[in-house]
């Protein structure tokens, strides 16, 4: 029989590789708790096993605290983060191109972003929620969250154009406006993904904080919040397992588009 | 009208908070239709300023820089211009790269296919037209560069040190094959360099340039027709005589 050798170069070894130490790793992890929760036996750190049986028994019978399905509290959380990041997204890039383009328009809103942006999202959630509600208030604090990475990289990214591009299509016959969609957008567009993929990751934060501040409306945040509030802490593990696997699933797929805008850039 | 293009008093003087620096003074200079003139002369002596203003990406202090009969007022697609930084578009596709030009003025696609695909065969790049630029060699970006520059068909073709980034002898290749398209084209050329070399072997007049403030010290018609021999005595007299004159140009001015 051939002796199986590991080999640097080819794709699947490398995969094998990585899933293998993957897995290990996380199973330490596991074991570690389990040890830990065995060891000091309190009802605040369940073992695997209980969390496990929680989260089939949430899948079949939904949380009874609330009344509503794990699927209704997941789609509540995205549904507010999807909503504050659109809006953040929707004001913070054409800002940040007018800001890194016009310095008028620069000195003009940095006092003023320079003011807010000390102020934690979180700081803002009460205010949010008691004056707009369960849905936009966390919304808001996302935006909160979103806004400032995705406009401090765009401006940054304004910044670092090539000033020969610019040069370059102007003596080929373009005019201003030409210049800012046909260029300057375009040199753009690898920064302002970055900043997205920052802002995913404060603003995913954000939506679960957000949320334990509301009295309803579900949302994963809610969920944890409630289930504490009760004492049901192999729900509670479930509800932050939700938010970890949520939030890899949205960094994820900010990564994989991240990587495939700047290939269609050519800027790698 | 026999004048491409004509440069007038042309004068540029850079301004710091206390301090004036006279970069270009009185500097005047006509370039007949077809022909090549270099802008030759020591670093920091200014040519690339004079060549900018003519472009229109720099206003001048005073003068007047006068293309097929117009005053230029700024950037316009009458001048091409070839960068020594490439300057392409690394979002763009080669074809769509030379296309660039002719996208702006609103020219219909099958039209910008077929003037892209004529240049695309000129510089030798038919086989790469949809290859990315980040895949390109830089000998291949300059073509590039060069295809987009012409596809605008300018009046007049402004190279700042185009072949300034490239090895050495992929910057033989590049004159050869600018010879080769100035003969297609017919184009009307000023050309920025500090290569004496290149200077002799490309052009109709060399115009050498003194140390700052910038201005004519002398110019040197080039009488040998194209192409020429580089290791022939009487060019290489030429260069001799000219690196001469450059090199006195150089210690005066060390003080």
């Amino acid at each position: 029989m051939m002796p199986l050798r590991y080999d640097p170069d080819k794709k699947l070894h490398q995969f094998a590789r990585v899933l293998g130490i993957t897995i290990v790793s996380l199973s330490l992890l596991v074991l570690v708790w389990w040890m830990i929760a065995l060891l000091i036996d309190i009802p605040y750190l369940p073992t695997p096993v209980r969390v496990y049986d929680a989260f089939w028994r949430l899948m079949e019978f939904g949380d009874v605290a609330t009344g509503l399905t794990m699927g209704e509290h997941v789609q509540s959380s995205l549904q507010r983060f999807a909503g504050g990041f659109a809006i953040a997204f929707a004001i913070a890039v054409p800002l940040g191109l007018a800001m890194g383009y016009s310095q008028t328009t620069e000195e003009f809103s940095n006092p003023i972003i320079e003011v807010i942006r000390p102020i934690a999202p979180m700081a803002w959630a009460p205010l949010f929620i008691l004056s707009m509600g369960a849905l936009l208030g966390p919304m808001m604090v996302v935006f909160i969250g979103v806004f400032f990475p995705v406009l401090s990289n765009t401006i940054f990214g304004v910044k670092k154009i090539d000033p020969y591009m610019v040069d370059a299509a102007r003596t080929l016959g373009a005019n201003n406006l030409q210049v800012f969609y046909k260029v300057m957008f375009p040199c753009t567009v690898p920064f302002i993904m970055n900043g997205i993929k920052i802002g995913l990751g404060i603003g995913w934060m954000c939506i679960v904080a957000a949320e334990m501040i509301i009295a309803f409306g579900g949302g994963v945040g809610y969920f944890i919040l409630t289930q504490s509030q009760i004492g049901n802490w192999s729900n509670v593990f479930v509800g932050l397992f939700l938010v970890s696997a949520l939030g890899i699933l949205t960094t994820g797929l900010a990564d994989r588009v991240h990587r495939i805008v700047v290939r269609r850039v050519g800027m790698e | 009208m026999n004048e491409s293009l004509s440069i007038k008093n042309l004068e540029k003087v850079f301004k710091t908070e206390d301090d004036e620096v006279v970069a270009i003074a009185d500097f005047n200079l006509d370039v007949k239709k077809g022909e090549l003139v270099s802008l030759l002369g020591p670093s920091g002596c200014g040519k690339t300023t004079i060549l900018r203003m003519v472009a229109g990406l720099l206003e001048p202090s005073s003068g007047d820089v006068v293309v097929a009969g117009n005053k230029v007022s700024g950037p316009g697609s009458d001048r091409g211009m070839v960068f020594q930084e490439f300057a392409l578009f690394p979002w763009r596709s080669v074809r769509k790269n030379i296309e660039f030009g002719l996208e702006l003025s609103g020219v219909p696609k099958a039209e910008r296919e077929q003037r892209a695909n004529e240049y695309l065969e000129m510089v030798g790049l038919e086989r790469f037209a949809d290859a990315r630029i980040h895949e390109l060699s830089g000998g291949m970006k300059q073509r590039v560069g060069i295809a987009r520059a012409l596809a605008n068909d300018p009046e007049v073709l402004l190279m700042d040190e185009p072949f300034g980034a490239l090895d050495a002898q992929t910057r033989n290749i590049m004159q050869k094959e600018l010879l080769k398209i100035i003969k297609r084209t017919e184009k009307t050329i000023l050309f920025v360099t500090h290569s004496v070399d290149e200077a002799v072997f490309l052009s109709d007049r060399i115009v050498v340039l003194t140390k700052r403030p910038g201005s004519i010290k002398e110019i040197i018609e080039v009488p040998w027709p194209r192409p020429r021999d580089r290791a022939s005595p009487e060019v290489t007299e030429m260069r001799k005589s000219i690196l001469d004159e450059l090199e006195k140009e150089n210690v005066m001015n060390d003080d």
